[in-house]
């Protein structure tokens, strides 16, 4: 079977724990996360025929001073940039955000996923994919399992590429 | 003898005079007897909706009073910790010392089947011409013997798992070689010089040995009292592991092959064991 390590990056509160307690069951203490900034949590997908096993590092959100290992992000062969549709101070920068991701980790592309759509009215939701300045690859909610699936299938698709 | 002659005018006038003098006690009386009746009459009436009501209570005491109980029970202790401390310390000091007991006699026992051993006349002319070590030393590791409880091959970087061995069951292993790699990462961020690595994590109970290659960490989890041999010849059969991997590479993405190969390295084989 093929192992991947994703990462899961983006701001405190965006709501990355939540998207992967919808697709993940087993995982470890939230204490974890909040101690060492990071919580690991793994599920194995299918993927075009082939099974494969994401290890999905779910990194802290940070409100940009905090430090965090750089290490997190080595060894990754995908990352998903998480971002909270209804607060504007969660991709108002996320140009900035993607350029740290990219330099960490080394990748390229990274999947960029805009959730809580259940917040948002139909209009309000067109006006935040406007304004935002990169192109949103799904839209998701945690909340209603919408897309989420999607999401760590579209991540296992870049892990493999 | 003759027959007493009755004065029926004396007998009138003790009758008049006992119903003049005992009119009260008379109406005291029938009062008392019709309170005595009207007494029986009601608890005939109401044992039985009693005896319902009892019954019911007792039956259903749990549920309607059990929270109100277990609430008031609590409110109890915490307003009088030092009585509950003081009534529980008796108990709890007689249930500690019965283990503190029953583990000094497992204790001892162990011991004494090892002195034994240890001075039987073979043992004593083995230790003659190797003696470095004394005789407490000797037993205290033969007692606690460290015990290969897990082992984990991890790609450094990513924190994948490549191969394992474990002496239980470990769930989530990927989880946990995932979470292990985290917090390496994250103690030699925080503590860390430039360049150096985590290398051993200790607990109560056992200790957890991380050996640093380029692209792999082998971690293993070892019990009991681990002497200077024991740590030699473990590093020894760890590089040569690490040697085997890293000149196949093939063992990194086989995990049934790599985990049999620990097997035979670590586990398998008497200068561990």
């Amino acid at each position: 079977m093929i192992a991947k390590k994703v990462l899961l990056v983006g701001n405190f509160g965006v709501g990355k724990t939540s998207l992967i307690r919808r697709f993940v069951l087993n995982q470890f203490s939230e204490d974890y996360i909040s101690t060492i900034g990071v919580r690991v949590s793994s599920k194995v997908v299918l993927y075009e025929n082939k099974e494969i096993k994401l290890l999905i590092w779910d990194v802290a959100g940070t409100s940009g001073d905090e430090k965090i290992p750089k290490a997190y992000f080595l060894g990754a062969s995908a990352a998903m940039f998480v971002f909270d549709l209804s607060r504007e101070e969660t991709y108002l920068t996320i140009d900035n955000y993607l350029e740290s991701i990219r330099h960490l980790s080394g990748l390229k592309d990274i999947t960029i996923v805009g959730n809580k759509k259940d917040l948002l009215t139909k209009e309000e939701l067109e006006t935040v994919i406007e304004t935002i300045s990169v192109k949103i690859d799904l839209i998701t909610s945690a909340k209603e399992d919408e897309n989420v699936e999607s999401a760590f299938l579209q991540l296992a698709s870049q892990a493999i590429k | 003898m003759g027959k007493p002659i009755r004065d029926s005018k004396n007998d009138n006038r003790f009758e008049l005079l006992k119903e003049l003098l005992l009119e009260d006690d008379r109406e005291k009386f029938t009062a008392l007897s019709k309170d005595i009746i009207d007494k029986r009459k009601i608890s005939e009436t109401v044992n039985p909706l009693i005896d319902l009501k009892l019954e019911n209570l007792r039956e259903n005491f749990p549920t309607d009073f059990g929270k109100t109980i277990t609430e008031t029970i609590k409110v109890q202790i915490r307003e009088s910790q030092d009585e509950v401390v003081e009534a529980l310390y008796p108990i709890m000091g007689k249930l500690v010392k019965k283990f503190i007991v029953v583990e000094i006699a497992k204790l001892s026992e162990s011991i004494n089947k090892t002195i034994k051993e240890k001075f039987s006349i073979s043992q004593i002319l083995k230790r003659f011409f190797n003696g470095r070590k004394n005789n407490a030393n000797l037993i205290l590791e033969e007692v606690f013997e460290p015990t290969i409880e897990e082992v984990f091959v991890i790609e450094k970087d990513s924190g994948l798992l490549a191969g394992n061995y474990s002496r239980g069951n470990i769930a989530e292993k990927d989880m946990v070689s995932g979470m292990l790699t985290a917090i390496k990462s994250f103690a030699e961020d925080a503590f860390s010089k430039e360049g150096q690595n985590l290398e051993d994590i200790k607990f109560e109970t056992f200790q957890l040995s991380i050996q640093n290659f380029k692209t792999i960490y082998i971690a293993t989890a070892i019990s009991g009292v681990i002497n200077s041999d024991f740590k030699e010849v473990l590093l020894d059969k760890i590089n040569n592991l690490a040697e085997i991997i890293l000149r196949d590479r093939t063992y990194l993405s086989e995990e049934k092959k790599l985990s049999k190969l620990i097997q035979e390295i670590l586990i398998n084989t008497d200068e561990l064991n």
